[in-house]
């Protein structure tokens, strides 16, 4: 969707309703400062042999062709990658199913709102705390314990400790703190669906189904942009609650790109590696970002 | 497998000051997480110290009697989770803002160890100081570098069954002595509908301690000198005691002596099963003595013995490790003062209250020195010269104790066997540090 055309610009005269460039100067130093800066100044260390403490020396590539040869920081990507789907696309078909249901005539929907988006507002720390207690692998507590009450004590798991669920269970744990996040966004998007669209395919006899695949789903697009690219950045940058809830556990088997290169770091003391593998992970994210951003603003100027 | 810390032939070091000066400082500054920036900033003529949660109570208190003859003398403390201390402190030392005093663990093997910062010259040498004289020769691993002491550190405790007197008297049996008698034990607990052993292998750090407990029967009593042939690279944990260590652990899990789902409990459930008499005993290091008290309904319910990983009950070695101390920053704006508060922790009744706080045996002990009671059996083994510092403490990078943590989780998930483990470990012993 296009931003209708400035008459103004071509006339050479500044639009008085738009404040000037200049105002945002200060929150850009500040940025550039505190952000920008230290992680442009950051990128030197992945070319030493810096331990975190005392001098260090150039290595040249060394960092990057142990990275190639890391059999944990392969793994580890594998597990980010998995991670990622899981949590894009449970958490934006759960956003999405939640935004569709406090979208309606409900009386308790601004309360479900708020309800909804809470654990969002949450620390992640304190999230992965938490679930640590509703994971409790003991047969009497947490969810094993809800599933023996309800009859379905088949079903209780070692939902942290068992590696082929671990992955799964934080994927879980994620997508219950931000399926509320992403409902906000698609509500936004749901409130500018027209509701004259909405009432012509009534007309037209079109059913729910029909209404949300040809009217809502299209006009979702932009909302949609947005769900995908934060839950994409999010999952591949995934730390506070994997560190928190399994340290990477069992063995290897959750850990991420994340969890590897803060060990690196702070448990092993290789801050020039670690810092390779920040690089990476980087330019990582923002590849997939770009990519992703060209296919689905191509997909909206379609719908 | 090589770990991209080498430096290249020819090629002279740089400054990480002289870099910082260049830029990127503020990374440092923005890295701190709330709990310990309150110290971070100016501290006037204050003394700072940085530590782990595990010393916030000898510390204080002795802080609180240093000021009591010093009253002059300010100090700044906070302490913190050891992964967020770390994290905290190698951020302070490489912006040049390190603490007066911080925490340090003994010998080698961790970021924080003291070796590893004596090494990059960030610690200041505490030999003119006189408590060093009484360090005895064999810890000096722990202690110091090149002939230097470094660290500062009360003692050692040790590693031991803690166990519910309440449960074993139910059960009708008593601490093993050997290593045939703890599976009798622990058999007789689990028909009784006891979990003989709680292991709370969630917790990284909690998954070594069986096998520290195991190591010194398998591998020290017969080669006192292992570490210094793993040094060497004439022995590898492979081919050595250590199997036969892991191999005992994993036949404590196939005969149904731990909880079940070990590798999803946590170390606060293991304490809690102990404490309240769902489980018999679990293997623990003695400065957590007071946490599984503080749980029980009463302290008394609770005692320790050797966890027995030998035949012989009258030669069973044991694991002795030197606590977590403390550092002084060679480089901070009040290290002389930092000095000055070490060497008066370093008197004897000093010692003794520090050793006291956390159920360790002081390094030098007269007739003044209360030992918590439950450190009696291990007495004599250390003074028979059968105690073995933690096999970390000589470990030569900081990546074999988590490979170990990680090995054991997968042999207690199934996902490898002891030759796998024991494999992972010796990759992680090749790498430079």
């Amino acid at each position: 969707m296009r931003a209708p055309l400035n008459p103004l610009r071509r006339t050479g005269r500044r639009d008085p309703t738009v404040p000037p460039r200049i105002f945002v100067l200060p929150a850009l130093a500040v940025y550039a400062l505190v952000v920008l800066y230290p992680s442009a100044a950051g990128v030197v260390y992945a070319f030493t042999d810096w331990t975190g403490v005392g001098s260090f020396s150039f290595v040249g590539l060394a960092n990057f062709h142990t990275l190639l040869g890391d059999d944990r920081a392969v793994h580890s990507i594998g597990n980010t990658l998995l991670l990622t789907v899981a949590v894009v696309v449970a958490q934006n078909l759960v956003g999405l199913l939640l935004a569709l249901g406090v979208h309606t005539g409900i009386r308790s929907r601004a309360l479900l709102r708020v309800v909804f988006f809470a654990p969002a507002v949450v620390s992640p720390v304190m999230v992965a705390f938490l679930w640590k207690y509703v994971y409790n692998p003991d047969s009497g507590a947490g969810l094993n314990g809800v599933l023996g009450a309800v009859g379905l004590g088949g079903l209780r798991q070692d939902w942290l400790g068992d590696p082929s669920l671990t992955l799964w269970s934080v994927a879980a744990m994620v997508v219950w703190q931000y399926a509320g996040y992403s409902m906000v966004i698609f509500l936004a998007g749901l409130q500018d669906v027209p509701p004259e669209l909405q009432e012509a395919a009534r007309i037209d006899g079109a059913g729910t189904w029909q209404r949300f695949r040809y009217v809502t789903w299209p006009l979702l697009a932009p909302a949609l942009t947005v769900n995908l690219m934060l839950s994409t950045i999010g999952g591949l940058k995934l730390f506070d609650q994997v560190y928190a809830a399994t340290d990477g556990g069992p063995g290897t088997a959750s850990e991420t790109l994340s969890t590897v290169l803060y060990k690196e770091a702070f448990v092993y003391g290789k801050f020039g590696y670690s810092t390779a593998v920040a690089l990476v992970l980087a330019l990582f994210v923002a590849a997939v970002s770009l990519v992703q951003l060209h296919y689905l603003r191509a997909r909206e100027v379609a719908a | 497998m090589s770990t991209g810390s080498r430096s290249l032939p020819g090629q002279g070091a740089v400054s990480r000051r002289g870099l910082l000066r260049a830029g990127g400082g503020l990374a440092a500054a923005t890295a701190l997480p709330a709990v310990l920036t309150a110290c971070s900033g100016s501290g006037g003529g204050k003394v700072r110290l940085v530590g782990v949660a595990d010393e916030q109570q000898p510390v204080t208190k002795l802080v609180a009697a240093y000021r009591r003859s010093r009253p002059g003398v300010g100090f700044s403390t906070s302490f913190a989770p050891t992964d967020q201390v770390q994290t905290v402190v190698r951020t302070q030392l490489a912006g040049g803002n390190a603490p007066d005093v911080h925490v340090l663990y003994p010998g080698s093997g961790s970021a924080m160890s003291m070796v590893e910062l004596a090494k990059a010259g960030l610690l200041a040498d505490l030999d003119d100081q006189a408590w060093t004289k009484t360090i005895p020769k064999s810890f000096d691993a722990a202690y110091r570098r090149d002939g230097k002491t470094y660290l500062y550190s009360a003692g050692s405790s040790v590693i031991g069954a803690v166990y519910n007197k309440r449960v074993f008297a139910e059960a009708g049996v008593r601490p093993p002595g050997t290593w045939s008698e703890l599976l009798r034990v622990c058999a007789t607990l689990k028909a009784k509908g006891t979990v003989p052993i709680a292991l709370g292998a969630q917790t990284p750090w909690v998954t070594q301690l069986i096998t520290y407990a195991l190591v010194p029967n398998a591998v020290y009593a017969a080669n006192p000198r292992f570490d210094d042939e793993m040094a060497a690279g004439k022995a590898t944990f492979a081919d050595s005691g250590w199997a036969d260590a892991l191999g005992k652990y994993q036949e404590l899990q196939k005969r149904g002596f731990f909880n079940d789902h070990p590798d999803g409990t946590t170390y606060e459930q293991q304490t809690s099963m102990v404490a309240t008499g769902k489980a018999a005993m679990a293997v623990q290091v003695s400065s957590v003595l007071a946490n599984f008290r503080q749980a029980a309904a009463s302290p008394d319910d609770l005692g320790m013995f050797l966890f027995p990983g030998g035949e012989d009950a009258s030669k069973l070695w044991i694991p002795a490790g030197i606590v977590v101390g403390l550092g002084v920053s060679s480089r901070a704006r009040n290290s002389a003062k930092g000095r000055q508060f070490v060497e008066f922790l370093g008197r004897q009744e000093n010692l003794n209250a520090w050793a006291a706080a956390v159920s360790a045996i002081p390094f030098s002990r007269d007739s003044t020195t209360r030992l918590d009671p439950v450190l009696t059996p291990f007495l004599p083994v250390i003074d028979a010269g059968r105690a073995v510092p933690f096999m970390d403490q000589r470990w030569p990078n900081a990546e074999v104790q988590p490979a170990h943590f990680a090995a054991v989780q997968d042999l207690l998930a199934g996902r490898t066997d002891v030759k796998g483990a024991l494999a992972q470990m010796d990759e992680a012993y090749g790498k430079t540090s």
